[in-house]
């Protein structure tokens, strides 16, 4: 084991996610012509929530206590797990399906909390979020089912190794399943059109009514894990779209490695472009907007077995 | 205008009020009491651009309620009871709008002192919420402290799945005494508490208010004042105009737009500081004219707000004009013409169900009716429809505007008042404000002081028709519906 690149990764683990998130909400308020937060308060909020008290609802058990705190140790396992950027060491056993069921264990216990509480807000909320979930699931099923049928395994450390130059016939495969991935990450992670982070309205939320009853460090605890995910479901996208960018024409690790973290902020900022310009989805028509992640998961695997990769 | 009052039997009252309300040509505009010992119904009558009193003496603290036949009456009938403690009996969901914690149950707050010994067998006031039965059935309770900075009200959402069953109104957490409070002060002072009614109404509420002084007083204003309180009202609709479209774009979370209009609503603001020294048009107009010269700031005032125009008419088509948005809006909150008619709804959401009522086209203020523009009519009656109103009423207050600067500005600011308000008489000001028809209503004693001040803000017909509107529809698009009527709570709850 490589001790200079775990450090090298659990720095970027450390920083990225928190100035991501600050991206979005910097550029989303400077397109509204607001100053908007400086970048380090993802950071701050956290800060401040860990100092707060704490309200608890007297119908909840040890099930909303444990949630929190499962829910950040899962993504941080996936966030080891998951090749997010190029120069993240590799891990045994980083199976494709073992990653997609930690990511809906993590959302099992984020239902279980919100229904523990026993508010309306978070049962309805509970609700949305598994059906959500229920949709987006075969699309990024799918997706990853593609670059895996070109890479001959299911391991995510092989499909997202770097070695010998693919050559230019592999980067649709590689774009459209990054195509899928992403619009399948901004369901996953409740952004618009499916669902407002910045809406005040509960009756219209998706993941911020589950969090409605957590305060203080509960919501720290929260607002950490919802970063790391962030992060990494991005990371994902960009690594997607770099091996495209490989296949055609080969660069150097540096490159990749600076171009990693770069493609992240810049999906970050697309996001904050996004939320601007677009208006929150019918909450009946959202499945329509999943329909497309499907579809681009589809036509990755059918790329993927045209290629010749079964 | 000076008021006539007929009086009948309250065994007629059904038979006078019913023909009357029936028509297109006539509207149940108030209908309350002044000391609780009578009944009072001001009756509007739009073709003949007057208004006229019907009143009928109660021995007992209770009739026969008016609502199985004249629903437009509902809402009036629950202040009744409210207010006075008078019981209308079979009304078919009396339930009150006060806050039950907050007062008594017995309490009557504008029924005479010396006559409180009649509510002794009158059956209290009630406030339960309707239940919706049924598998799957479940409740989720809304405010009254909302997530947003808005005013406070309860709402009720009987839910099955992720449609709403019913919503449940629970005002009257705004309830100052405003009414009472209007006949305590002295009548030249009655113009501050008026304004502050509904204070984003301010304008609004001010001529009401001027004007059932002056047809009181017997007072001609100067075409000057009757321009300037023109601009002011079209001012303000325009603010709010900008305001509640933007207000609708946050909802949906277009955040472009609503962060464009929310600045606009600023520089429409901002036009009325120019006009009348304050933002929110605050101690403007007066009984006898205004109280602030226009000094030369008038063709300022015409640049400013033609570079508005311009910059919301972009703002506004862009809103409209985008696909999401009308799918959002499309068939959301609706209210069918036949529902809005039946019960009274006025202004933008009367307007959206296909009624073409603008008090402006009927009754006299400011410059209106002679400048009065057509009634802005869809007729679909969702929020799209409501913001498609707005959005023309923005155009064509924008054209008065205009057409107000091109008049010759003549006489006095302010006129002299007399001293005195006669004795024994009733006057009204009836005023399109932003959300529409508002109803100031004024009685005075025997020795000419103010013995009844009645306010009607037109969100207390509307509020109804946001409780059918949210029937049927998307938990998630409740937020919206709600904001395209965008009602008044403090106007509502006095």
């Amino acid at each position: 084991m490589n001790v200079g690149e775990w450090l090298l990764f659990a720095a970027v683990l450390l920083v990225v996610p928190i100035l991501t998130a600050g991206t979005i909400r910097k550029i989303k308020a400077r397109l509204q012509n607001r100053v908007g937060p400086p970048l380090l308060q993802p950071l701050y909020n956290v800060v401040k929530l860990w100092r707060k008290g704490e309200t608890v609802s007297e119908d909840a058990t040890w099930i909303f206590r444990g949630a929190a705190v499962i829910n950040l140790a899962v993504v941080l396992v996936v966030a080891a797990l998951l090749p997010w950027v190029s120069f993240k060491p590799g891990l045994t056993g980083d199976d494709i399906f073992l990653f997609i069921y930690l990511l809906a264990s993590a959302r099992f216990f984020g239902i279980l909390a919100a229904l523990d509480t026993g508010s309306p807000f978070s049962a309805f909320s509970s609700s949305r979020e598994a059906t959500l979930s229920l949709l987006v699931e075969p699309a990024i099923v799918l997706s990853l089912v593609a670059l895996a049928l070109g890479a001959h395994s299911t391991s995510l450390g092989s499909i997202f190794a770097y070695g010998a130059a693919a050559g230019p016939a592999a980067a649709p495969v590689w774009i459209v399943a990054g195509c899928g991935l992403f619009l399948s990450s901004l369901v996953e992670l409740s952004r618009m059109p499916v669902d407002d982070p910045t809406t005040h309205l509960e009756l219209t939320m998706v993941h911020e009514a589950m969090l409605i009853e957590n305060s203080g460090p509960n919501l720290a605890l929260a607002e950490i894990a919802y970063t790391v995910r962030l992060t990494f479901l991005y990371g994902l996208t960009v690594q997607c779209f770099l091996h495209a960018v490989y296949a055609v024409a080969p660069v150097g690790m540096t490159l990749l490695a600076v171009l990693s973290v770069l493609g992240i902020f810049l999906l970050a900022a697309g996001t904050a472009l996004l939320e601007t310009v677009t208006v929150k989805l019918k909450w009946t028509r959202c499945p329509e907007f999943i329909a497309y992640a499907l579809t681009m998961g589809l036509f990755a695997c059918m790329a993927a077995i045209f290629r010749g990769g079964v | 205008m000076r008021l006539a009052c007929q009086t009948i039997g309250s065994e007629e009252l059904t038979s006078t009020l019913k023909p009357l309300t029936a028509t297109d040509s006539h509207r149940l505009g108030l209908l309350t009491s002044l000391d609780g010992r009578q009944l009072v119904a001001l009756v509007l009558d739009l073709k003949g651009r007057t208004a006229g009193l019907v009143r009928c003496e109660l021995d007992q603290c209770h009739y026969s309620s008016l609502t199985p036949l004249i629903p437009q009456a509902h809402w009036f009938e629950r202040a009744l009871k409210d207010l006075f403690g008078i019981t209308p009996a079979g009304h078919p969901r009396l339930k009150s709008n006060f806050v039950p914690e907050a007062f008594e149950a017995t309490l009557a707050p504008l029924r005479s002192a010396g006559d409180r010994g009649k509510l002794a067998g009158e059956p209290p006031r009630d406030f339960r919420f309707l239940r919706v039965g049924g598998e799957g059935v479940y409740e989720v309770p809304v405010g009254p402290i909302h997530a947003g900075v808005i005013e406070p009200a309860h709402f009720r959402l009987s839910c099955l799945g992720e449609f709403i069953c019913n919503l449940e109104l629970r005002l009257g957490f705004l309830h100052r005494g405003v009414e009472r409070r209007l006949t305590e002060v002295s009548w030249p002072n009655a113009r501050f508490v008026a304004e502050a009614a509904s204070s984003d109404t301010a304008a609004g509420n001010a001529l009401a208010h001027a004007i059932a002084m002056e047809s009181l007083l017997e007072v001609e204003v100067s075409p000057r004042a009757r321009h300037l309180r023109t601009l002011a009202l079209e001012v303000e609709r325009i603010a709010m105009h900008i305001a509640d479209i933007g207000g609708l774009g946050v909802d949906l979370g277009f955040l472009g737009v609503a962060a464009g209009l929310s600045r606009l609503r600023g520089a429409a603001v901002g036009l009325a500081d120019l006009l009348s020294g304050s933002r929110f048009m605050r101690g403007y107009i007066c009984p006898g004219g205004v109280t602030l010269a226009e000094g030369g700031r008038l063709s300022q005032l015409r640049a400013q707000a033609q570079k508005l125009r311009r910059d919301v008419r972009g703002f506004v088509q862009m809103f409209l004009d985008n696909a999401s948005v009308q799918e959002r809006l499309t068939d959301t909150g609706k209210v069918s013409r036949g529902l809005a008619r039946d019960f009274g709804l006025v202004g933008v959401a009367a307007r959206a169900s296909g009624i073409a009522y603008d008090a402006r086209q009927h009754f006299l203020h400011g410059d209106y009716p002679p400048l009065a523009p057509a009634p802005a009519v869809e007729r679909g009656g969702d929020a799209l429809d409501r913001t498609r109103v707005r959005a023309r009423e923005l155009e064509t207050s924008f054209s008065i505007l205009e057409a107000v600067l091109d008049e010759e500005f003549a006489g006095e600011c302010a006129v002299a008042l007399p001293q005195a308000l006669p004795a024994n008489e009733a006057a009204c000001g009836i005023v399109e404000a932003f959300r529409g028809e508002l109803i100031h209503l004024i009685f005075t004693d025997a020795r000419g002081r103010i013995s009844r001040y009645a306010i009607k803000d037109p969100s207390f017909n509307n509020w109804t028709g946001m409780a059918i509107a949210a029937r049927n529809n998307l938990i998630a698009d409740f937020p919206v519906a709600n904001k395209s009527f965008a009602l008044s709570y403090s106007g509502h709850d006095l």
